[in-house]
């Protein structure tokens, strides 16, 4: 009997350019000649952590609804925001503050939106992104659709479409994924591998060693990264990216990073995880590590730190000061975007959404 | 002093019970610093403080269970500078605990509350169960005999198991099928319907009252009525004017003055029509029911030619030779009821007119006039306008142009 | 006997079950260890083992369509759906598969499975966290549809729910999972699954509701009650197939039908009920059938959410307006 001859083989490069304390790893990271770049992206991560945390104590003294932290997943989000083009269109889950952050959107429509209003979706700054998506793995076709769109059009433009390590078990993300295969559309899927969905750990999730195999069987490149290097991110996202606009078709980047905090402020992360293992994430976690980068260049140092986290604060108490005292909407507003023009036959029901709301007072 | 209350730190939770307090009374605290961790149903979770200011006073203790929405901690605030964000604070706070809407029902009623208040329901209502038997009529009978004012418990049903039936209603002397299908008229009011057949026969002595109960029922559910009242001074008149066309002219000059009455609204497509011409429909009262011939054109004819006119539709209304385009299309009505007897009124209007003119009985008044008291001779006048098409001013300006006509020396 | 939240006898029906029934699994995504987000599985699996109590990855088709490969295989899965709003990926499933199994095969193979999910809104939940859907699968012959209003019927429904021979949807309105606490009896006891509850009973008018909004309904017929105005109160309960014996006697009883549901109007299970009640007691009817319900609108964010769902004053003025008929 002769050995099985192999049809075919693959291998999921991992990369990473930052050590957790801030080494430079080999990689050359655009970012590393770009000051500026760097400084910017530092400045990113502080203001979606100070953001988050500000919006948490908002749900917990009853001001917000229920709102997914983003604690620990900012270098990947930002080092995403850093390598796209402000053409290019963004699909998010919920949780990717530091992406629109980078995009345009600001803190007051970000608090809107998780505090049950609608207008929080008003993008100034970003008008083709897609708000958030919360029926996980659902915003993939739609990312491929953009995609397609750019492609007819043969812009020179790319989708980015995020998705968690639970959303990766739904059908919808390897439909998309295998479509935007087979027509070599403009689309980087980025993973954001935060080991938790919910109380499921990714290896109840699935078998396989890593999320982004599962590129390999739509025929597209992947790759896994250390997701609380902001530099790693954000220069295999720009070469992904880049590649896609050429014409040379998708990419799935795997983020590695972890969910710092509960999965939403409903949720309680004690129930199901160990304190080691959280205490263990915190040492890698993304922040601390870029700083050093910045403070062993001579680009960041503790008075740098305190006048940003200054700033970051009184952004934060403005834009919640602007939420808090914005009324809620009319009535009107559950009518007025079902349809481009309101059908006769809703006016009646909207007249009486009307009434009773003037009795509410 | 700042109160806050428990919010519902999940979704839909309906209390927390207190883990432990990080501060005490008299402890000065920061906003969002640790202020105390709860364990509700589904986490534990640590609640920051939402002001900065000073604590007053803790209102639970470790081990409480407290419901959402319960006061836990009052504080004085630092400075009045917090103090907008602090009210509009509570306001959103409101908002997100539901104690600002009726309709929130999360963790604010006592266990049991309502299944107790069914179950006591319950047995009191055993008692009153209605046993009276309660007839079983088609809807449209049901609708027929409301609209005419008949009780159906003095119908003997014909259908199925005495089941009361359109025509069981109708046997009762009353409109047919036909005119019964029109008691229900679209938002757009009809136009007045003349006798549907030829004149002169049985048939349309009832068809008259069916008519009047048709257009009745039709402007009151659909016209927004509103009277107004005043009195035409005929002091001036030279002998040989006559009422009913000094009226009719007047009414010209009042439709000049303000077209808005000489006018037909169609509330479906919530439009309006205004006329040059004048067509007043005449309220004759015959016999066998109210009659409104029109004369066309008021506007254009003089006294002798009105005065003709008017004599020969009302003989051929009293004949019941009038025809059913004589009938048709008038644009503003007039009830001379004074004729008989009475001074003011509330006519009614007709759709798709917007106004009726209503003259009572003229006679002899003491009234001031130029600081003494006179007697004049004077006419009642009512004018019923649809207010959802005429406005009052328009209305008034009408019935003022109205008088002045009438008030003129001829 | 204990009192308990409606969520907390969903979790005594569910260990009931299992300790008694060797085949009931429950599967789910975060029902294990977390015990489900509002905590319905909460300590199945440490009592039942990680085998009968299973974290299923995120996808709901996965869920649904494994409940049937379980069902159809002898294993009895009580399935959970995180909520409603999540439901579309399973409805190829469902529609395809789950509802038509047993008629595609003549019998030969069946699916007696529960796909239990959160129902409704009001708890200012996030986007698409409070959807009301009962009529997207009350469409598909060959499925129960069973929504509980009180702890109790919760029990007993969803213990009957299991024990069916068909597949069962069990919706559970998370503004009542901790509304109230009612004394609820762990004796096993099965409620009847076809049959509506006579929840008040009145004279004047018959009110048809279930779910959450049975709460302001009872409110608006005790309210009314004081006026000498006596409502009967009727929870579907079981939307699909529906009791019609138990609400047409009460219709013709009462000569007057008010309908009350969160769900938007058009095409919804009230559109049913008045239908069926037309075509059935037409003639005994003083009052044209009316309906209160949410608006022909998305459900919106939660800060207007209270303006959607039916509020008392809407119930109230829909009384009164049946009754000036």
């Amino acid at each position: 009997m002769s050995e099985p001859t192999v049809a075919a083989r693959f291998e999921i490069p991992y990369r990473a350019c930052l050590s957790p304390e801030g080494r430079l790893l080999g990689e050359n990271s655009p970012a590393i000649a770009d000051p500026s770049l760097l400084q910017r992206m530092y400045r990113m991560m502080v203001r979606a952590r100070i953001f988050d945390a500000k919006a948490v104590n908002l749900q917990r003294t009853g001001k917000l609804g229920t709102y997914p932290s983003c604690l620990g997943q900012e270098a990947t989000h930002v080092g995403v925001g850093a390598a796209m083009r402000a053409e290019d269109v963004l699909f998010t889950v919920y949780r990717e503050i530091g992406t629109k952050f980078w995009r345009g959107v600001d803190m007051y429509r970000v608090l809107l939106y998780w505090g049950g209003d609608e207008r929080g979706t008003l993008y100034e700054h970003a008008a083709q992104d897609f708000p958030f998506c919360v029926p996980i793995g659902s915003q993939m076709p739609q990312a491929a659709g953009a995609a397609m769109a750019m492609k007819i059009r043969r812009e020179p433009r790319c989708v980015l479409a995020f998705i968690g390590d639970g959303g990766t078990s739904q059908g919808a993300f390897y439909e998309a994924i295998n479509f935007a295969g087979a027509r070599a559309l403009p689309l980087v899927c980025v993973i954001v591998n935060n080991r938790w969905a919910i109380s499921v750990p990714v290896e109840r999730q699935t078998a396989a060693q890593t999320l982004a195999q599962k590129a390999v069987a739509a025929g597209i490149a992947a790759v896994q990264v250390d997701g609380n290097d902001a530099l790693i991110v954000h220069q295999v996202t720009a070469e992904a990216l880049e590649r896609a606009r050429r014409g040379e078709g998708p990419s799935v980047i795997e983020a590695l990073t972890y969910r710092l905090a509960d999965h939403t402020t409903s949720d309680d992360a004690t129930r199901y995880r160990s304190a080691e293992e959280v205490q263990a994430a915190w040492a890698v976690e993304p922040l601390v590590r870029l700083r050093s980068f910045l403070e062993q260049r001579g680009l960041w140092d503790a008075q740098a730190e305190q006048a940003l986290k200054r700033e970051c604060a009184e952004e934060v108490e403005a834009a919640v000061r602007q939420y808090l005292s914005t009324p809620r909407q009319s009535t009107d507003a559950m009518f007025d975007y079902l349809l481009a023009e309101l059908p006769p036959a809703l006016q009646s029901q909207r007249d009486e959404a009307r009434r009773y709301a003037a009795l509410r007072g | 002093m700042t109160v806050f209350k428990l919010p519902d730190l999940g979704e839909g939770l309906s209390e927390a019970e207190i883990v432990r307090w990080h501060i005490q009374p008299g402890d000065h605290i920061a906003v969002d610093a640790p202020m105390l961790s709860v364990e509700t149903a589904k986490a534990v979770v640590e609640v920051p403080s939402p002001v900065s200011g000073t604590v007053v006073a803790l209102h639970a203790q470790p081990g409480d269970r407290i419901e959402i929405g319960a006061p836990l901690v009052e504080f004085r605030p630092d400075v009045e500078a917090n103090e907008a964000g602090t009210h509009a604070a509570g306001a959103a706070a409101a908002d997100h605990t539901g104690n600002a809407d009726a309709g929130t029902v999360v963790g604010q009623m006592p266990a049991d509350a309502a299944e107790a208040a069914a179950a006591a329901a319950l047995e009191a209502a055993n008692a009153v169960i209605a046993t009276a038997p309660r007839v079983r009529a088609v809807p449209a009978a049901r609708a027929l005999a409301r609209s005419l004012g008949v009780s159906l418990t003095s119908v003997q049903g014909s259908g199925r198991g005495g089941l009361i039936t359109l025509d069981d209603v109708m046997a009762l002397g009353l409109p047919d099928r036909r005119a019964s299908s029109t008691l229900h008229p679209g938002p757009a009011a009809r136009p007045v319907r003349p006798p549907a057949n030829e004149p002169a026969d049985v048939e349309v002595l009832r068809s008259l009252r069916r008519a009047m109960a048709q257009s009745m029922a039709i402007s009151r559910d659909s016209v927004m009525d509103c009277s107004v009242f005043d009195d035409a001074d005929l002091a001036h008149w030279k002998p040989g004017n006559n009422y009913t066309t000094r009226v009719l002219r007047a009414i010209a000059a009042g439709a000049r003055a303000e077209p808005g009455l000489n006018a037909w609204y169609d509330a479906e497509s919530q439009s309006r029509t205004l006329f040059e011409h004048v067509h007043v429909g005449i309220a004759v009262d015959t016999a066998d029911g109210l009659l409104v011939p029109v004369i066309r054109h008021v506007e254009q004819l003089d006294d002798a030619a009105l005065r003709s006119e008017l004599d020969r539709l009302k003989r051929a209304a009293r004949e019941r030779t009038v025809r059913s385009e004589e009938l048709r299309h008038f644009t503003f009505m007039l009830s001379n009821f004074g004729m008989m007897a009475g001074r003011y009124a509330t006519p009614v209007v007709v759709p798709p007119a917007v106004a009726i003119l209503g003259t009572g009985r003229a006679r002899e008044d003491v009234i001031a006039v130029d600081g003494k008291v006179a007697i004049h001779p004077r006419m009642p006048l009512s004018l019923t306008f649809d207010h959802r098409v005429v406005t009052g001013g328009e209305a008034v300006r009408f019935l003022g142009a109205l008088i002045a006509d009438l008030e003129r020396a001829e | 006997m204990a009192k308990m939240t409606m969520v907390e006898a969903i979790n005594m029906a569910h260990a009931w079950e299992m300790a008694h029934d060797q085949n009931v699994v429950v599967l789910g995504e975060d029902v294990g260890i977390n015990g489900g987000v509002f905590r319905a599985t909460v300590g199945l699996q440490q009592r039942f083992g990680s085998e009968r109590v299973q974290d299923t990855p995120l996808a709901e088709g996965l869920i649904a369509g494994t409940a049937i490969g379980l069902a159809a295989q002898g294993i009895k899965p009580v399935a959970e759906i995180q909520f409603m709003g999540f439901i579309y990926p399973a409805l190829d499933q469902i529609a395809s598969h789950m509802a038509r199994l047993r008629n595609r095969t003549r019998g030969r193979l069946t699916c007696p499975l529960v796909l239990r999910m959160p129902h409704g809104g009001g708890i200012h939940a996030p986007e698409h966290h409070s959807e009301s859907l009962e009529a997207l699968l009350c469409h598909h012959p060959g499925l129960r549809v069973v929504c509980p209003s009180s702890p109790a019927r919760a029990y007993g429904l969803l213990l009957a729910a299991i024990r069916d021979p068909d597949p069962v949807i069990f919706l559970e309105p998370v503004r009542l999972y901790r509304f109230m606490r009612q004394e609820v009896a762990d004796d096993g006891q099965a409620l009847p699954i076809d049959s509506c509850f006579v929840l008040r009973e009145g004279s004047d008018l018959s009110i048809v509701t279930w779910g959450a909004m049975t709460v302001e309904t009872l409110k608006a017929a005790e309210q009314l009650a004081a006026e000498g105005i006596s409502c009967e109160v009727i929870d579907v309960a079981s939307l699909s197939p529906i009791d019609f014996d138990t609400i047409l006697d009460s219709v013709v009883k009462t000569g007057r039908l008010l309908i009350v549901h969160e769900a938007a109007r058009t095409c919804a299970v009230g559109a049913e009920i008045a239908a069926t009640v037309s075509e059935h007691a037409l003639y005994d009817l003083l009052a044209p059938i009316r309906r209160v319900t949410g608006y022909d609108t998305i459900m919106p964010l939660y800060r207007l959410e209270y303006d959607y769902i039916p509020s008392l004053a809407r119930i109230v003025d829909g009384i009164r307006a049946t009754l000036a008929e």
